[in-house]
Protein backbone atom coordinates (compact mmCIF):
# COMPACT_ATOMS: atom_id res chain seq x y z
CA UNK A 1 0.00 0.00 0.00
CA UNK A 2 3.08 2.52 0.94
CA UNK A 3 4.83 1.53 -2.19
CA UNK A 4 1.55 2.14 -4.03
CA UNK A 5 1.53 5.61 -2.49
CA UNK A 6 5.06 6.78 -3.38
CA UNK A 7 4.58 5.74 -6.84
CA UNK A 8 1.72 7.72 -7.43
CA UNK A 9 3.68 10.88 -6.25
CA UNK A 10 6.28 9.92 -8.23
CA UNK A 11 3.88 9.74 -11.28
CA UNK A 12 2.39 13.33 -10.35
CA UNK A 13 5.98 14.85 -10.37
CA UNK A 14 6.25 13.58 -14.03
CA UNK A 15 3.28 14.68 -14.75
CA UNK A 16 3.98 17.82 -13.32
CA UNK A 17 7.14 18.58 -15.18
CA UNK A 18 5.63 17.63 -18.23
CA UNK A 19 2.94 20.29 -18.47
CA UNK A 20 5.95 22.65 -17.17
CA UNK A 21 7.87 21.88 -20.42
CA UNK A 22 5.07 21.40 -22.75
CA UNK A 23 3.71 25.55 -20.93
CA UNK A 24 7.43 26.61 -22.33
CA UNK A 25 6.59 25.85 -26.14
CA UNK A 26 4.45 28.96 -27.20
CA UNK A 27 6.36 31.26 -25.72
CA UNK A 28 8.07 33.47 -28.57
CA UNK A 29 11.19 33.80 -27.24
CA UNK A 30 12.39 36.44 -30.06
CA UNK A 31 10.70 39.64 -29.80
CA UNK A 32 8.77 40.99 -27.00
CA UNK A 33 9.49 39.17 -23.99
CA UNK A 34 11.63 42.14 -22.35
CA UNK A 35 10.95 45.41 -22.96
CA UNK A 36 14.33 46.12 -25.37
CA UNK A 37 15.59 48.99 -23.54
CA UNK A 38 14.54 47.90 -19.94
CA UNK A 39 18.19 47.09 -18.91
CA UNK A 40 19.45 50.89 -20.46
CA UNK A 41 15.96 52.25 -18.38
CA UNK A 42 17.18 50.01 -15.32
CA UNK A 43 20.49 51.04 -15.63
CA UNK A 44 19.85 54.64 -15.69
CA UNK A 45 17.33 54.27 -12.83
CA UNK A 46 20.28 52.68 -10.68
CA UNK A 47 22.85 55.14 -11.67
CA UNK A 48 20.61 57.96 -10.74
CA UNK A 49 20.97 56.67 -7.11
CA UNK A 50 24.84 58.08 -6.96
CA UNK A 51 23.82 61.33 -7.12
CA UNK A 52 20.47 62.08 -5.36
CA UNK A 53 18.62 65.61 -5.73
CA UNK A 54 19.24 66.89 -2.38
CA UNK A 55 18.45 70.47 -3.46
CA UNK A 56 16.81 72.26 -0.27
CA UNK A 57 13.32 72.67 -2.12
CA UNK A 58 13.58 68.26 -2.25
CA UNK A 59 15.10 68.54 1.03
CA UNK A 60 11.89 70.25 2.06
CA UNK A 61 9.77 68.16 0.60
CA UNK A 62 11.24 64.71 1.50
CA UNK A 63 10.76 65.72 5.16
CA UNK A 64 7.53 66.91 4.94
CA UNK A 65 6.80 63.68 2.87
CA UNK A 66 8.47 61.93 5.59
CA UNK A 67 6.87 63.72 8.45
CA UNK A 68 3.23 62.44 6.73
CA UNK A 69 4.32 58.98 6.08
CA UNK A 70 5.20 58.97 9.96
CA UNK A 71 2.65 60.38 11.54
CA UNK A 72 0.09 57.99 9.26
CA UNK A 73 1.82 54.77 10.55
CA UNK A 74 2.24 56.57 13.97
CA UNK A 75 -1.08 57.32 14.27
CA UNK A 76 -2.46 54.15 12.96
CA UNK A 77 0.04 52.22 14.89
CA UNK A 78 -1.31 53.15 18.13
CA UNK A 79 -5.22 52.59 17.45
CA UNK A 80 -3.93 49.05 16.15
CA UNK A 81 -2.71 48.57 19.59
CA UNK A 82 -5.49 49.59 21.76
CA UNK A 83 -7.91 47.32 19.20
CA UNK A 84 -5.28 44.38 19.54
CA UNK A 85 -5.03 44.38 23.11
CA UNK A 86 -8.83 44.30 23.87
CA UNK A 87 -9.54 41.34 20.92
CA UNK A 88 -6.18 39.43 22.02
CA UNK A 89 -7.09 39.81 25.43
CA UNK A 90 -10.74 38.20 24.26
CA UNK A 91 -9.08 35.86 22.00
CA UNK A 92 -6.49 34.33 24.56
CA UNK A 93 -9.58 32.91 26.12
CA UNK A 94 -8.13 34.16 29.76
CA UNK A 95 -10.93 36.02 30.74
CA UNK A 96 -13.29 33.12 30.16
CA UNK A 97 -14.71 31.83 33.68
CA UNK A 98 -15.29 28.20 32.34
CA UNK A 99 -13.43 25.49 29.38
CA UNK A 100 -16.83 26.30 26.87
CA UNK A 101 -17.21 29.57 27.50
CA UNK A 102 -13.28 29.82 26.68
CA UNK A 103 -13.20 28.08 23.56
CA UNK A 104 -16.31 29.99 22.28
CA UNK A 105 -14.91 33.24 23.24
CA UNK A 106 -11.07 32.19 21.34
CA UNK A 107 -13.39 30.62 18.11
CA UNK A 108 -15.40 33.95 17.85
CA UNK A 109 -12.77 36.52 18.60
CA UNK A 110 -9.75 34.72 16.58
CA UNK A 111 -11.96 34.65 13.35
CA UNK A 112 -12.62 38.25 14.09
CA UNK A 113 -9.01 39.18 13.97
CA UNK A 114 -8.34 37.14 11.04
CA UNK A 115 -11.28 38.79 9.14
CA UNK A 116 -9.04 42.31 10.16
CA UNK A 117 -6.06 40.85 8.51
CA UNK A 118 -7.52 38.71 5.87
CA UNK A 119 -7.56 42.08 3.63
CA UNK A 120 -4.40 43.72 2.93
CA UNK A 121 -3.99 47.38 4.04
CA UNK A 122 -4.05 48.81 0.58
CA UNK A 123 -7.45 47.33 0.06
CA UNK A 124 -8.68 48.61 3.03
CA UNK A 125 -7.48 52.03 2.25
CA UNK A 126 -9.21 51.46 -0.90
CA UNK A 127 -12.54 50.99 0.51
CA UNK A 128 -12.09 53.64 2.58
CA UNK A 129 -10.97 56.13 0.33
CA UNK A 130 -14.24 55.08 -1.65
CA UNK A 131 -16.18 56.03 1.50
CA UNK A 132 -14.77 58.83 3.14
CA UNK A 133 -12.26 60.20 0.10
CA UNK A 134 -8.96 61.42 0.43
CA UNK A 135 -8.45 61.92 4.33
CA UNK A 136 -5.81 61.02 6.64
CA UNK A 137 -8.33 59.17 8.35
CA UNK A 138 -9.00 56.94 5.60
CA UNK A 139 -4.75 56.13 5.68
CA UNK A 140 -5.07 55.59 9.55
CA UNK A 141 -8.44 53.01 9.80
CA UNK A 142 -7.11 51.52 6.53
CA UNK A 143 -3.38 50.60 8.39
CA UNK A 144 -5.23 49.98 12.22
CA UNK A 145 -7.62 47.19 11.38
CA UNK A 146 -5.07 45.17 9.35
CA UNK A 147 -2.28 45.46 11.88
CA UNK A 148 -4.83 45.10 15.11
CA UNK A 149 -5.18 41.71 13.80
CA UNK A 150 -1.70 41.02 13.16
CA UNK A 151 -0.84 42.33 16.75
CA UNK A 152 -3.97 41.11 18.38
CA UNK A 153 -3.24 37.37 17.09
CA UNK A 154 0.50 37.65 18.78
CA UNK A 155 -0.69 39.09 21.79
CA UNK A 156 -3.18 36.49 22.17
CA UNK A 157 -1.06 33.84 21.44
CA UNK A 158 1.72 35.33 23.76
CA UNK A 159 -1.05 35.41 26.22
CA UNK A 160 -1.68 31.86 26.18
CA UNK A 161 2.05 30.41 26.56
CA UNK A 162 2.16 32.72 29.33
CA UNK A 163 3.47 29.70 32.10
CA UNK A 164 0.52 28.51 34.34
CA UNK A 165 2.41 28.13 37.70
CA UNK A 166 3.13 31.96 38.41
CA UNK A 167 -0.70 32.40 37.53
CA UNK A 168 -1.73 29.36 39.55
CA UNK A 169 0.18 31.21 42.39
CA UNK A 170 -1.71 34.44 41.74
CA UNK A 171 -4.91 32.59 41.93
CA UNK A 172 -4.05 31.35 45.42
CA UNK A 173 -3.70 34.66 47.16
CA UNK A 174 -6.82 35.70 46.19
CA UNK A 175 -6.37 37.53 42.71
CA UNK A 176 -9.40 38.19 40.62
CA UNK A 177 -9.35 37.44 36.77
CA UNK A 178 -8.41 41.29 35.76
CA UNK A 179 -5.90 40.89 38.59
CA UNK A 180 -3.73 38.17 37.27
CA UNK A 181 -3.78 39.98 34.36
CA UNK A 182 -2.30 43.12 35.37
CA UNK A 183 0.16 40.98 37.97
CA UNK A 184 1.05 37.76 35.86
CA UNK A 185 0.26 38.02 32.18
CA UNK A 186 1.08 41.33 31.41
CA UNK A 187 4.46 42.18 33.08
CA UNK A 188 5.42 38.61 31.53
CA UNK A 189 4.45 39.24 27.76
CA UNK A 190 6.03 42.87 27.97
CA UNK A 191 8.67 42.71 26.63
CA UNK A 192 7.60 40.37 23.80
CA UNK A 193 4.86 43.03 23.14
CA UNK A 194 7.01 45.87 22.86
CA UNK A 195 9.44 44.21 20.18
CA UNK A 196 6.94 42.66 17.99
CA UNK A 197 4.91 46.12 18.20
CA UNK A 198 8.16 47.68 17.15
CA UNK A 199 9.10 45.05 14.57
CA UNK A 200 5.30 46.06 13.01
CA UNK A 201 5.66 49.78 13.50
CA UNK A 202 8.15 50.10 11.09
CA UNK A 203 6.40 47.33 8.74
CA UNK A 204 3.73 50.07 9.15
CA UNK A 205 5.87 53.23 7.93
CA UNK A 206 6.68 51.04 4.99
CA UNK A 207 2.88 50.11 3.98
CA UNK A 208 1.93 54.09 5.09
CA UNK A 209 4.81 55.00 2.05
CA UNK A 210 2.95 52.37 -0.21
CA UNK A 211 -0.68 53.54 0.53
CA UNK A 212 0.01 56.98 -0.18
CA UNK A 213 0.44 55.79 -3.97
CA UNK A 214 -3.35 56.10 -4.23
CA UNK A 215 -3.15 59.55 -3.49
CA UNK A 216 -3.09 59.94 0.30
CA UNK A 217 0.23 62.31 0.45
CA UNK A 218 2.73 60.96 2.02
CA UNK A 219 6.75 59.43 0.67
CA UNK A 220 4.83 57.00 -1.63
CA UNK A 221 2.73 59.23 -3.71
CA UNK A 222 6.08 61.72 -3.85
CA UNK A 223 8.05 58.72 -5.35
CA UNK A 224 5.28 58.11 -8.17
CA UNK A 225 5.36 61.86 -8.91
CA UNK A 226 8.59 61.42 -9.92
CA UNK A 227 8.80 58.22 -11.53
CA UNK A 228 6.13 59.66 -13.39
CA UNK A 229 8.02 62.42 -14.72
CA UNK A 230 11.61 60.20 -15.05
CA UNK A 231 12.93 62.62 -12.56
CA UNK A 232 15.04 59.09 -10.93
CA UNK A 233 17.30 60.99 -8.80
CA UNK A 234 14.48 62.98 -7.20
CA UNK A 235 12.81 59.79 -6.56
CA UNK A 236 16.00 58.40 -4.67
CA UNK A 237 15.34 61.32 -2.17
CA UNK A 238 12.12 59.70 -1.24
CA UNK A 239 13.73 56.57 -1.13
CA UNK A 240 16.69 57.66 1.01
CA UNK A 241 14.37 59.00 3.62
CA UNK A 242 12.24 55.88 3.61
CA UNK A 243 15.39 54.24 4.25
CA UNK A 244 16.12 56.56 6.69
CA UNK A 245 12.70 56.28 8.44
CA UNK A 246 13.02 52.66 8.54
CA UNK A 247 16.48 52.63 10.03
CA UNK A 248 15.84 55.18 13.31
CA UNK A 249 13.23 53.10 14.04
CA UNK A 250 14.84 49.89 13.93
CA UNK A 251 17.72 51.48 16.14
CA UNK A 252 15.22 52.48 18.53
CA UNK A 253 13.86 49.43 18.79
CA UNK A 254 16.90 47.93 19.38
CA UNK A 255 17.23 50.59 22.14
CA UNK A 256 14.10 49.57 23.98
CA UNK A 257 14.61 46.17 23.92
CA UNK A 258 18.23 46.12 25.05
CA UNK A 259 16.47 48.38 28.01
CA UNK A 260 14.01 46.06 28.59
CA UNK A 261 16.70 43.18 29.05
CA UNK A 262 15.09 40.76 27.06
CA UNK B 1 -3.10 24.12 73.49
CA UNK B 2 -6.64 22.41 72.80
CA UNK B 3 -6.42 20.29 69.75
CA UNK B 4 -8.75 22.31 67.31
CA UNK B 5 -9.61 19.97 64.01
CA UNK B 6 -8.21 21.97 60.87
CA UNK B 7 -8.43 20.15 58.40
CA UNK B 8 -10.08 16.87 58.05
CA UNK B 9 -10.13 14.46 54.82
CA UNK B 10 -12.87 11.55 54.30
CA UNK B 11 -12.25 8.85 51.29
CA UNK B 12 -10.37 11.73 49.36
CA UNK B 13 -10.37 9.67 45.47
CA UNK B 14 -8.97 10.91 42.65
CA UNK B 15 -8.36 9.50 39.71
CA UNK B 16 -6.69 10.24 36.12
CA UNK B 17 -8.15 8.12 33.58
CA UNK B 18 -7.55 4.87 34.58
CA UNK B 19 -4.67 5.48 36.47
CA UNK B 20 -5.55 6.28 41.02
CA UNK B 21 -3.82 8.93 42.16
CA UNK B 22 -5.57 8.81 45.43
CA UNK B 23 -7.80 6.20 46.52
CA UNK B 24 -9.98 6.36 49.56
CA UNK B 25 -7.55 8.81 51.68
CA UNK B 26 -8.76 9.60 55.40
CA UNK B 27 -6.58 11.99 57.85
CA UNK B 28 -7.20 14.68 59.88
CA UNK B 29 -4.51 17.74 60.95
CA UNK B 30 -5.49 19.66 63.73
CA UNK B 31 -4.59 23.57 63.80
CA UNK B 32 -1.27 24.14 63.98
CA UNK B 33 0.56 21.41 63.55
CA UNK B 34 3.63 21.22 60.90
CA UNK B 35 2.88 17.89 58.76
CA UNK B 36 5.30 16.03 56.10
CA UNK B 37 3.68 14.28 53.10
CA UNK B 38 6.17 11.72 52.40
CA UNK B 39 6.77 9.09 49.69
CA UNK B 40 7.51 7.58 46.42
CA UNK B 41 7.23 9.68 43.72
CA UNK B 42 3.18 9.54 41.89
CA UNK B 43 2.28 8.35 45.19
CA UNK B 44 -0.03 11.16 45.46
CA UNK B 45 1.38 13.86 47.22
CA UNK B 46 0.64 16.60 44.24
CA UNK B 47 -2.60 15.82 43.75
CA UNK B 48 -3.46 15.64 47.52
CA UNK B 49 -2.09 19.22 48.20
CA UNK B 50 -4.11 20.33 44.81
CA UNK B 51 -7.47 18.98 46.06
CA UNK B 52 -6.73 20.84 49.32
CA UNK B 53 -5.98 24.16 47.87
CA UNK B 54 -9.14 23.39 45.47
CA UNK B 55 -7.16 24.13 42.46
CA UNK B 56 -8.16 20.41 41.64
CA UNK B 57 -11.71 18.87 42.52
CA UNK B 58 -10.98 15.45 44.41
CA UNK B 59 -13.74 12.91 42.50
CA UNK B 60 -15.23 11.28 45.59
CA UNK B 61 -15.13 12.11 49.57
CA UNK B 62 -15.31 15.19 51.18
CA UNK B 63 -12.91 17.89 53.03
CA UNK B 64 -13.57 19.84 55.78
CA UNK B 65 -11.33 23.07 56.40
CA UNK B 66 -12.18 24.45 59.92
CA UNK B 67 -15.56 22.62 60.35
CA UNK B 68 -16.77 23.50 56.43
CA UNK B 69 -16.85 21.63 53.61
CA UNK B 70 -14.01 23.09 51.85
CA UNK B 71 -16.86 24.49 48.50
CA UNK B 72 -18.12 27.08 51.08
CA UNK B 73 -14.44 28.92 51.16
CA UNK B 74 -15.57 29.68 47.12
CA UNK B 75 -15.13 33.43 47.07
CA UNK B 76 -11.43 34.44 46.66
CA UNK B 77 -11.33 36.41 49.43
CA UNK B 78 -12.28 33.90 51.97
CA UNK B 79 -10.31 31.08 50.76
CA UNK B 80 -6.67 33.23 50.33
CA UNK B 81 -7.47 33.88 54.40
CA UNK B 82 -7.63 30.41 54.92
CA UNK B 83 -5.11 28.96 52.82
CA UNK B 84 -1.77 29.91 51.23
CA UNK B 85 0.49 28.07 48.88
CA UNK B 86 4.02 27.82 48.07
CA UNK B 87 5.32 25.28 45.70
CA UNK B 88 9.07 25.13 43.64
CA UNK B 89 10.13 28.05 42.22
CA UNK B 90 8.26 29.55 38.88
CA UNK B 91 5.46 30.45 41.03
CA UNK B 92 6.79 34.06 41.04
CA UNK B 93 6.36 36.72 38.16
CA UNK B 94 9.89 36.73 37.13
CA UNK B 95 9.75 40.79 35.26
CA UNK B 96 8.20 42.40 37.97
CA UNK B 97 9.87 43.71 41.20
CA UNK B 98 10.05 41.64 44.40
CA UNK B 99 7.63 43.99 45.97
CA UNK B 100 4.83 43.49 43.65
CA UNK B 101 5.24 39.65 44.02
CA UNK B 102 5.27 40.65 47.85
CA UNK B 103 2.51 42.55 47.66
CA UNK B 104 0.50 39.98 45.55
CA UNK B 105 -0.33 38.79 48.68
CA UNK B 106 -2.28 41.54 49.34
CA UNK B 107 -4.70 41.28 46.20
CA UNK B 108 -7.53 39.44 47.57
CA UNK B 109 -8.14 42.71 49.94
CA UNK B 110 -7.25 44.62 47.03
CA UNK B 111 -9.60 46.03 44.42
CA UNK B 112 -8.47 46.20 40.72
CA UNK B 113 -7.95 49.74 41.15
CA UNK B 114 -5.71 50.09 44.00
CA UNK B 115 -3.84 46.90 42.51
CA UNK B 116 -3.01 48.72 39.37
CA UNK B 117 -1.95 51.59 41.19
CA UNK B 118 0.04 49.66 43.61
CA UNK B 119 2.28 48.67 40.69
CA UNK B 120 2.67 52.91 39.99
CA UNK B 121 3.43 53.58 43.94
CA UNK B 122 3.37 50.70 45.84
CA UNK B 123 0.75 50.31 48.33
CA UNK B 124 1.01 48.65 51.87
CA UNK B 125 4.66 49.43 51.91
CA UNK B 126 5.51 48.97 54.98
CA UNK B 127 3.68 45.20 54.99
CA UNK B 128 5.68 43.71 52.30
CA UNK B 129 9.13 45.57 53.54
CA UNK B 130 8.42 44.53 57.18
CA UNK B 131 7.91 40.30 55.40
CA UNK B 132 11.10 40.92 53.90
CA UNK B 133 12.62 41.68 56.39
CA UNK B 134 12.06 38.80 58.01
CA UNK B 135 12.77 36.49 55.19
CA UNK B 136 16.30 38.85 55.07
CA UNK B 137 15.83 40.24 52.01
CA UNK B 138 15.50 43.85 53.05
CA UNK B 139 17.71 44.53 50.28
CA UNK B 140 16.22 43.47 47.10
CA UNK B 141 13.00 45.26 48.07
CA UNK B 142 12.99 47.07 44.31
CA UNK B 143 15.11 44.36 42.38
CA UNK B 144 13.39 43.06 39.26
CA UNK B 145 12.87 39.05 40.62
CA UNK B 146 14.64 37.53 37.80
CA UNK B 147 17.77 38.59 39.13
CA UNK B 148 17.69 36.77 42.37
CA UNK B 149 18.43 33.45 43.09
CA UNK B 150 16.70 30.24 43.45
CA UNK B 151 16.98 29.97 47.38
CA UNK B 152 16.22 33.90 47.28
CA UNK B 153 13.22 33.42 45.19
CA UNK B 154 11.54 31.20 47.30
CA UNK B 155 11.70 33.16 50.04
CA UNK B 156 10.00 36.50 48.29
CA UNK B 157 7.90 33.46 48.00
CA UNK B 158 7.64 33.05 51.81
CA UNK B 159 7.53 36.99 52.12
CA UNK B 160 4.70 36.91 49.94
CA UNK B 161 2.92 34.27 52.00
CA UNK B 162 3.43 36.57 55.17
CA UNK B 163 1.75 39.24 53.81
CA UNK B 164 -1.13 37.00 52.81
CA UNK B 165 -1.13 35.61 56.28
CA UNK B 166 -3.51 32.29 55.59
CA UNK B 167 -4.16 30.21 58.86
CA UNK B 168 -3.31 26.69 56.48
CA UNK B 169 -0.07 26.68 54.64
CA UNK B 170 0.44 24.07 51.92
CA UNK B 171 4.16 23.48 50.54
CA UNK B 172 4.27 21.23 47.42
CA UNK B 173 8.01 20.19 47.20
CA UNK B 174 9.27 23.99 48.81
CA UNK B 175 12.96 23.21 48.28
CA UNK B 176 12.67 20.79 45.41
CA UNK B 177 15.09 23.16 43.34
CA UNK B 178 17.75 23.99 45.50
CA UNK B 179 21.01 22.79 47.12
CA UNK B 180 21.31 21.08 50.53
CA UNK B 181 22.11 24.23 52.33
CA UNK B 182 19.15 26.70 51.02
CA UNK B 183 17.08 24.05 51.09
CA UNK B 184 17.59 23.74 55.06
CA UNK B 185 17.20 27.43 55.18
CA UNK B 186 14.14 27.61 53.35
CA UNK B 187 12.39 24.86 55.48
CA UNK B 188 13.86 26.51 58.76
CA UNK B 189 12.41 29.76 58.04
CA UNK B 190 9.36 27.96 56.98
CA UNK B 191 8.82 26.24 59.92
CA UNK B 192 9.55 29.61 62.31
CA UNK B 193 7.02 31.64 60.39
CA UNK B 194 4.28 29.14 60.45
CA UNK B 195 5.01 28.54 64.44
CA UNK B 196 5.02 32.56 65.07
CA UNK B 197 1.81 33.07 63.27
CA UNK B 198 0.46 29.88 64.89
CA UNK B 199 -0.13 28.53 61.15
CA UNK B 200 -1.02 25.15 60.29
CA UNK B 201 1.83 23.88 57.94
CA UNK B 202 1.21 21.05 55.71
CA UNK B 203 4.32 20.48 53.42
CA UNK B 204 4.99 17.40 50.91
CA UNK B 205 8.70 16.56 51.27
CA UNK B 206 10.89 14.27 48.52
CA UNK B 207 13.71 13.95 51.64
CA UNK B 208 12.82 12.17 54.80
CA UNK B 209 15.43 13.46 56.86
CA UNK B 210 13.67 17.01 56.61
CA UNK B 211 10.97 15.63 57.62
CA UNK B 212 11.99 13.95 60.18
CA UNK B 213 13.77 17.29 61.12
CA UNK B 214 11.59 19.94 60.63
CA UNK B 215 8.41 18.24 61.26
CA UNK B 216 6.25 17.31 64.28
CA UNK B 217 4.58 14.74 61.87
CA UNK B 218 4.39 12.28 59.05
CA UNK B 219 2.24 10.96 56.53
CA UNK B 220 3.24 8.84 54.19
CA UNK B 221 1.17 7.55 51.04
CA UNK B 222 2.38 5.05 48.79
CA UNK B 223 0.31 4.60 45.29
CA UNK B 224 -2.26 7.02 46.40
CA UNK B 225 -2.72 5.33 50.39
CA UNK B 226 -2.31 5.86 53.40
CA UNK B 227 0.97 4.03 54.35
CA UNK B 228 1.82 5.36 57.96
CA UNK B 229 0.80 8.26 60.06
CA UNK B 230 2.32 8.74 62.87
CA UNK B 231 4.51 11.87 65.10
CA UNK B 232 8.05 11.77 63.98
CA UNK B 233 9.18 10.18 67.22
CA UNK B 234 7.81 7.01 66.29
CA UNK B 235 8.93 6.50 62.81
CA UNK B 236 11.34 3.79 62.18
CA UNK B 237 14.16 2.99 59.60
CA UNK B 238 12.65 -0.34 58.44
CA UNK B 239 8.93 1.56 57.85
CA UNK B 240 10.94 3.73 55.55
CA UNK B 241 12.57 1.16 54.02
CA UNK B 242 8.98 -0.74 53.02
CA UNK B 243 7.44 2.84 52.24
CA UNK B 244 10.50 3.26 49.25
CA UNK B 245 10.78 -0.11 48.67
CA UNK B 246 10.35 -0.61 44.76
CA UNK B 247 8.11 -3.69 45.50
CA UNK B 248 4.55 -2.48 45.72
CA UNK B 249 4.77 0.09 42.96
CA UNK B 250 4.55 -3.24 39.77
CA UNK B 251 0.99 -4.30 41.64
CA UNK B 252 -0.83 -1.17 39.87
Amino acid sequence: MMNFELHKRKILTFILLLAFVWSLLPVDWDKGLLHAGGLAMAGQIFEAALHPDFSPDMIMLALESAWITLAYATAGMSLALVLAFFLGLLASGILAPGNKSRRWLKRIFRGVLSFMRAIHELVWALIFVASFGLTPYAAIFALAIPYGGMLGRIFAEMLEDVPAEPIQALKMTGASAWQCIFYGYLPIVRAGIISYSMYRFECSVRSSAIMSFIGLGGLGYQIQLSLDDLAYSQMWTFLFFLILLVVIIDGWSTLLRRRLGS
Amino acid sequence: MAQETMIELNRISKHYGRKIALSSLSFVINKGEHVAVIGPSGAGKTSMLNILASMLPADDGEILVDGKPLDSYCDRKSRAQKIGMVRQQFDLVPQLAVIHNVLAGRLSDWSLWKSVLSLLIPQDKGRAIEALDRVGLSDKVFERTSSLSGGEQQRVALARLLVQDPEIILADEPVASLDPARAEDILKMLTRIAAEENQTLVASLHSVDYALKYFSRVIALKDGKLFFDRPVSEVSDTLLAELYSLEGNSQK
